[in-house]
């Protein structure tokens, strides 16, 4: 026996575990490309796209729809109100400031539901028991980490290129939008994604606050799609389940690319 | 016109006073070098001109026109950073037209200045490529260009060199002087290396802890300084400093040896300078001054001699050629009475 291969123990142990991973997944594939799924981990007969079809069509189509809203809505709106607190933070000497970073994220630490029961009374009474106000108070509960993202990515940018800006007859306005931003863009992807993952993973806020199947996003939409219409379709909803896990996985990949380019340019000395 | 004054300019920090009422008038075309060691407000009073520092007292005033309430851009300067601060999302090109386009110049015209300026630098090649392609004197001139672009009255350098090494640095200073030479704009330069002080200056303003120490040409500086202070920052080799007690008839050394000399304010003269250069070897009879070797430093052109006084100081002689010295031995120095500076207690010149 050769020194570098595993012991047949070894191998046998590590096919037990590839076999519990991946038992799921293939589960999950199988029944979602097979039209007649029984929910049992099966070789189709036939294969083809029809669940696909079920889970983008009627009832699924409009959850797909409220989740991209929800979830682009949360990543658009936090970045925005991101960038418009994280820039002062960064560049004006506020005493506490650092103080106030932390304590907001230590907030953000305690669990959502500690505070739903306020957050969906000042829903209610402000009328914002829809997806604007699940965007908004998703918003807020990213507020804290998009912050301090932000902040460190501005606190990058040297205060050098904005004096240089401003002495070249840039306004503040200029400044931010035509050398801040630009230089930040990695950090606004980053926030930007992880706002999108997050509200589109999110299950509970939309649950409490959207009331009507319409309004659903496709996290409350699975849930609901357990044992609709009696039975459970195990195609449709493993279908469902891929086309919801798919935007993660774009994340991701668009997360990596960004990640990699994004901070090439920000060196200035050399 | 564009001359600049200032006007007992002063700096605080809340209670910290950092600039202390510094006066001076700075002629329209000159070249003028302020240098210091750090912290002596050089950069501080470089950036209240340039408006990036609002100005805690006093008066600037650039073209006979009071700045100290004029936004940075009315100023009619332009500031090249040390750090050069180019915008790395931007090629070349564009970071030397971003001031010109804010200030909506027409294109044309913002094509055929940034084209120009890049033809002076002869940076013409790299117009398309992004800062952080380009090396380090490269990245230096794209900084200049976008100074020379906006056709200021006034230019700040703020330590342009320091991230340079030293063959380019030689090289670029050399540039710096002929572009003020081409372009006859007002230059006012930040550094602390007073080589850079002296070849490029019409006019030094030597700074230490927030005060002028001394304002003169590069030869007035380094043949009378005012203090102890500009006579040991100014020229490559730092002045010798030895302490002396005066006599009727001269200064007497530490080694019981009396210099004579005729000065009427020989009777306060404490400290005698006298420069590495102009120090000479002797014979044992003729010796002023007489130490041990402590080490040599061989330049090929000239030598640096560091000689221990009985004393404890170290003085040092700068010797043309090779010369051959071993260490240890004993050196008998001369010190010729025509190239000594006498200070007072307080290291004020006595003239």
């Amino acid at each position: 026996m050769e020194e570098n291969r595993p012991s047949r123990l070894t191998a046998i142990a590590l096919t037990f575990m590839a076999v519990i991973w991946v038992s799921p997944f293939s589960w999950l594939i199988l029944n979602a490309f097979n039209p007649l799924s029984t929910g049992q981990l099966e070789i189709p007969s036939v294969v083809g796209f029809d669940n696909f079809g079920l889970a983008v069509s009627g009832n699924a189509g409009r959850q797909f729809i409220n989740s991209m809203l929800i979830a682009a809505g949360t990543a658009t709106l936090s970045v925005i109100v991101g960038i418009s607190a994280a820039y002062p933070l960064s560049r004006l000497k506020i005493p506490g400031r650092n103080a106030f970073l932390w304590t907001l994220v230590l907030l953000r630490m305690l669990p959502a539901a500690g505070v739903l029961v306020p957050l969906y009374f000042t829903a209610q009474r402000t009328g914002l028991l829809n997806q604007l106000g699940v965007i908004i108070a998703l918003t807020i509960l990213n507020l804290p980490f998009t912050l301090l993202l932000l902040k460190n990515f501005f606190d990058t940018v040297p205060i050098e290129l904005e004096e240089a800006a401003y002495v070249e007859g840039a306004s503040l306005l200029q400044i931010v939008t035509r050398i801040v931003l630009p230089m930040s863009r990695a950090g606004i992807a980053v926030v930007w994604f992880f706002s999108f993952t997050g509200a589109w993973n999110e299950f509970l806020l939309p649950l409490i606050f959207a009331r009507v199947q319409d309004a659903f996003p496709m996290s409350v939409g699975l849930y609901a799609a357990f044992g609709q219409q009696g039975a459970i379709n195990y195609g449709f909803l493993t279908a469902f389940s891929i086309i919801y896990a798919a935007p993660a996985v774009g994340v991701y990949f668009l997360l990596r690319r960004n990640m990699n380019t994004g901070f090439a340019g920000v060196g200035v000395k050399g | 016109m564009s001359d600049v004054s200032l006007r007992g300019v002063r700096k605080s920090y809340g209670a910290l006073e950092v600039v202390h009422g510094v006066d001076l008038d700075i002629r329209s075309g000159e070249f003028v070098v302020f240098v210091g060691p750090s912290g002596c407000g050089k950069s501080t009073l470089l950036r209240m001109i340039a408006g990036l520092e609002p100005i805690s007292g006093g008066e600037v005033s650039i073209g006979g026109r009071v700045v100290n309430d004029v936004p940075s851009p009315q100023r009619g300067i332009a500031m090249v950073f040390q750090s050069y601060a180019l915008y790395p999302h931007m090629s070349v090109y564009e970071n030397m037209a971003f001031g010109l386009k804010l200030a909506k110049t027409p294109k044309a015209e913002v094509d055929q200045r940034v084209r120009e300026a890049a033809r002076i630098l002869q940076i013409e090649p790299y117009l398309d490529r992004m800062p952080k392609a380009l090396s380090g004197g490269q990245r230096q001139r794209v900084a200049i260009g976008r100074a020379i672009v906006r056709d200021p009255k006034v230019f700040l350098f703020d330590e342009p060199l320091s991230n340079l090494d030293a063959a380019l640095r030689a090289q670029t200073r050399v540039e710096i002087a002929k572009l003020h030479d081409t372009l006859d704009a007002t230059m006012i330069y930040v550094t602390h290396d007073q080589v850079e002080a002296m070849t490029l200056a019409d006019r030094i303003v030597v700074l230490n802890s927030g005060r002028i120490e001394q304002v003169g040409t590069p030869l007035e500086l380094y043949r009378e300084p005012v203090n102890t202070f500009v006579a040991g920052f100014i020229a490559s080799q730092r002045m010798n400093f030895i302490d002396v007690t005066p006599t009727p008839d001269g200064v007497m050394l530490p080694g019981k040896i009396l210099l004579p000399i005729q000065h009427a304010g020989l009777a306060s003269a404490r400290t005698l300078g006298v420069r590495p250069e102009h120090l000479e070897l002797a014979s044992d009879g003729a010796a002023d001054l007489s130490g041990t070797l402590a080490v040599i430093e061989q330049f090929g052109e000239y030598a640096l001699a560091y000689v221990e006084m009985p004393s404890g100081e170290t003085i040092t002689l700068k010797l043309d050629g090779a010369p051959e010295l071993h260490l240890h031995e004993t050196i008998h120095i001369k010190v010729p009475p025509e190239a000594i500076h006498l200070f007072d207690e307080a290291g004020r010149a006595l003239r």
